[in-house]
């Protein structure tokens, strides 16, 4: 029964994708701007003819409902087209940067957990004590920074000052590291390469901070707020007057409870930390996703902004629709 | 316990932390076989074929792979390369004798077949492979490339073409064996050049690693020294931020970084590990208006503006000795240049006397404009509501103000066109004839359009030059703008880069620099 129902959850996304497919397609159109204007650039001789060859050559000069009848004949095809301004197929870009992006996301999802989950706890435990009020105070601060502002500073201290970590990419130059996943860390632990392993997450610590700061504020209160309304409950009264010890409660019998809402939260932001990732990857030089769209975008490369948003729609719809399917298991009282 | 085990977790991710930091430093070392230059690049690039670009960084970095027949020094004098010498045969035909010993980086001899396949990518229509190369353009009426036999190669045009070969500079070599055995897909993964350094690996949204082709025929001959780089390698890193660029400058992460915002550079020269290089750039900036719409169809108008804005204080205060401004449309240093224009003076009164001439008696306008000028562009506003105009600024992306520009829309809108060629035709012909590709001001006059297509197809530069003076008197009466300024282009390098020089049209050839400890 379950099984069904999981499986009309994902046919309803269909639809969804499709009309993101044409909304994004007509804005791209109404933008107003020309890709061929501006792929010439601003100096230096250009004829007439070759501009309208350009133009051509990039299905320009067809009707906007011809334009968009290409545009779907080669989604259901699965293929999403030629950038304009590279000229190479935009799938190919968007394997070529989606393991950095995703990597980075990963890295910054790490930390976020690594540092809210037990300030999370702790501060709901010892709610009131010195250490919750600096953590919510410090997770104040973590989500009022911009991650511009944050990445720069961090790169001034630990680059600049302190000479002690990297500050743009994902690599040292003169490290090898033999492409497989595209995940470097992956592919250095797969192939037993510690140097570039090491390299590696050197050069991820900044970014993942920087993306993941804001990201560990709201955990750490959303965790702090569910596990004080989770210790209220009766049971935890019972546990505890059987003589369990104070930790044990919270961590056996809370944390499941508490996590709910924590997961909501974190599948909300796997979208903004693939979508929001464009400034900390121009901060950090760090060669995804984000910054290929947003390059794709003031180009008016219409193919690659169509195929990166796509592929962004989708992995929203899909986050969602995981995060609702968790829900079910972890707390069965939830229907689909 | 249990808070021994989190506090456990701190601990060791702290202790990773440092191990991370301890293993090995980021700053680039002089081995002695040359060392490694690093340069930062503001954006990503599209390809590395010479062929299919028209963006600067991008050539920047083909160069430094590919040689070309002829190339500039770096204050824009045309000097060989590839080509040993040249001559122009009759007005439409250039014959260029091959230097002998150059190779590509397989070990190739380079010779006629070579120039000819490289030049048909460009000037035949589907040239490249069923496209029209984006870079024909800069060929101009060039029609035809031939053998003539292996060491010289003749090209023909359709009609006289003065400007041939600044064009000539910009188009880079390629080996026509190697791309037929390996199509342009291969070439694309593995290219192949005659330049100082040789492909090795990379990516282009990230980094690009270049290495020293040992058996470099030596460069161009009138740029000394001549012989093989002297450095091992040359990474091209891209850095898309600018603050993130000065950062990693700061840090030695990189060694050489362009396009300094003027705010920096006091910031970068009170560093005694970082130098700071300017030279004379050739981008124009001006404030063009809309001379279709009025009252901007009236020159008095026009005139008036000139004479409102004061630009040699808005310049002084915002770009300190920085920028120069134009007396009239060309930058003072181009070929054409008409030396007996002096710029407009800043004067208020004769500016409103011109206005209440033209009958204008209450004037909104909008003066729009990129966030990197919005400084300039306020400072401008606010001279035009001294003499009681309602001067508003307005900032846009660019793609989409273009669009509105070309549909006649706007008012007046700060723009900016490159002028690597210091010659009219890149820019006179494209900004002022009628309906031309960068005419955003719509000005329209019958008499500098035919001038400007005569001096198109003429040789004699004596008739060209003359031609010019008269166009740029006519524009300078007619003030289809308000004549703008051009900037000095800063570079900046940590101290140990040696004999590296920012050239006027922003290459950054690396066959000459050194590194040293």
């Amino acid at each position: 029964m379950k099984g069904i129902k999981i499986l009309e959850r994902l046919l309803a996304t269909i639809p969804v994708i499709l009309g993101i497919a044409v909304i994004v397609f007509l804005f791209m159109r109404l933008t107003p701007g020309d890709p061929v204007d501006i792929m010439m650039g601003r100096e230096g001789m250009v004829t007439e003819a070759e501009i309208e060859a350009l133009r051509e050559e990039f299905n320009l000069n067809e009707p906007l409902h011809v334009q968009l009848f290409i545009f779907f004949k080669g989604l259901f095809s699965g293929d999403l087209g030629n950038s304009i301004t590279r000229g190479v197929p935009v799938i190919q870009l968007i394997k070529d940067t989606l393991p950095a992006t995703i990597e980075l996301a990963i890295g910054a999802l790490l930390f976020a957990l690594v540092i809210a989950l037990p300030i999370g706890i702790i501060s709901a435990v010892k709610q009131d004590s010195i250490f919750d009020r600096i953590a919510m105070a410090g997770s104040f601060l973590g989500i009022s920074m911009p991650g511009f502002w944050l990445g720069i500073v961090l790169i001034i201290v630990f680059s600049v000052n302190l000479g002690w970590l990297p500050s743009q990419g994902r690599l040292s130059y003169l490290v090898y590291l033999e492409r497989i996943t595209g995940f470097h860390v992956i592919d250095a632990i797969v192939t037993g390469n510690i140097p570039a392993l090491l390299n590696a997450l050197k050069h991820l610590l900044l970014p993942s901070i920087t993306l993941g700061a804001s990201m560990a504020a709201i955990i750490a209160r959303v965790m702090r707020s569910s596990m004080l309304e989770v210790l209220k409950q009766d049971y935890v009264m019972l546990a505890r007057s059987k003589g369990l010890s104070k930790w044990l409660v919270v961590l056996r019998h809370c944390l499941k409870n508490a996590m709910m809402p924590t997961i909501t939260v974190v599948g909300m932001q796997v979208g903004v930390l693939l979508g929001g990732n464009m400034i900390v990857e121009s901060v950090f030089g760090w060669p995804g996703l984000g910054r290929l769209v947003v390059d794709a975008i003031f180009n008016r490369d219409y193919p690659l902004v169509q195929g990166v948003v796509m592929f962004y729609a989708f992995t929203f719809v899909m986050a969602n629709f995981f995060v609702d399917v968790i829900y079910t298991y972890i707390n069965p009282k939830i229907e689909m | 316990m249990k808070r021994q085990a989190l506090f456990n977790v701190g601990v060791l991710l702290l202790v990773l932390l440092f191990i991370l930091s301890a293993c090995g430093s980021q700053k680039t070392t002089v081995d002695n076989d040359g060392g490694t230059i690093v340069i930062a690049l503001s954006r990503e690039i599209p390809t590395l074929d010479p062929a299919n670009y028209r963006m600067r960084e991008c050539e920047n970095v083909i160069r430094n792979i590919f040689d070309g027949l002829v190339t500039k020094t770096h204050d824009g004098k045309i000097v060989p390369e590839i080509a040993e010498s040249w001559e122009a045969i009759s007005d439409t035909e250039w014959e260029f004798k091959i230097r002998k010993g150059v190779t590509f980086h397989n070990g190739d001899p380079l010779t006629a077949d070579d120039v000819v396949f490289s030049f048909e990518r460009i000037i035949i229509e589907g040239g490249m492979e069923g496209q029209t190369s984006p870079r024909k353009g800069l060929m101009g009426p060039t029609s035809g490339v031939y053998k003539v036999d292996d060491y010289t190669v003749r090209f023909t045009m359709d009609e006289p073409n003065p400007t041939f070969l600044h064009g000539v500079v910009h188009q880079q070599i390629i080996p026509k064996a190697y791309f037929e055995e390996v199509g342009p897909e291969g070439f694309l993964k593995q290219p192949i050049g005659a330049g100082p350094f040789k492909f090795v690996s990379g990516t282009l949204n990230d980094q690009i690693v270049l290495e020293r082709y040992d058996d470099y025929y030596g460069g161009s001959p009138d740029i000394p020294p001549v012989g093989p780089p002297a450095l091992k390698r040359v990474i091209f890193k891209v850095i898309p931020e600018p603050s993130s660029a000065i950062a990693a400058l700061k840090s030695g992460e990189v060694n050489i970084i362009s396009g300094v915002p003027a705010d920096m550079v006091p910031n970068l020269e009170a560093d005694p590990n970082v130098i700071v290089k300017t030279v004379q750039g050739t981008r124009v900036y001006m404030l063009e208006m809309n001379n279709k719409m009025p009252p901007f169809d009236n020159p008095k108008v026009r005139q008036a503006m000139n004479y409102a804005i004061d630009m040699d204080g808005i310049l002084e205060a915002i770009y300190g000795g920085n920028a120069t401004r134009l007396p009239g449309a060309l930058m003072p240093y181009s070929f054409g240049a008409n030396p007996n224009l002096k710029p407009y003076e800043y004067n208020p009164e004769k500016a409103k006397q011109l206005l209440k001439e033209a009958g204008v008696t209450k004037l909104q306008v909008v003066i729009d404009t990129e966030p990197k000028r919005q400084n300039v562009a306020l400072a401008m506003a606010a001279m035009l509501q001294e003499i009681g105009i309602d001067a508003q600024v307005r900032n846009w992306e660019w793609g989409v103000l273009e669009s509105e520009i070309k549909k006649g829309t706007r008012q007046m809108y700060m723009t900016e066109w490159g002028d690597s060629w210091l010659d009219p035709v890149g820019f006179l012909n494209p900004k002022f004839r009628t309906n031309d590709r960068a005419n955003w001001s719509h000005y329209s006059n019958e008499r500098v359009d035919e001038l400007l297509t005569r001096a198109e197809r003429i040789i004699d530069s004596k008739i060209r030059e003359e031609i010019y003076h008269e166009v740029e008197e006519i524009l300078y009466e007619e003030a289809p703008i308000v004549f703008g300024y051009t900037l000095m282009e800063v570079e900046a390098s940590t101290a140990n880069v040696e004999n590296w020089q920012p050239s006027m049209d922003g290459r950054q050839n690396m066959h000459r620099v050194r590194i040293t400890n």
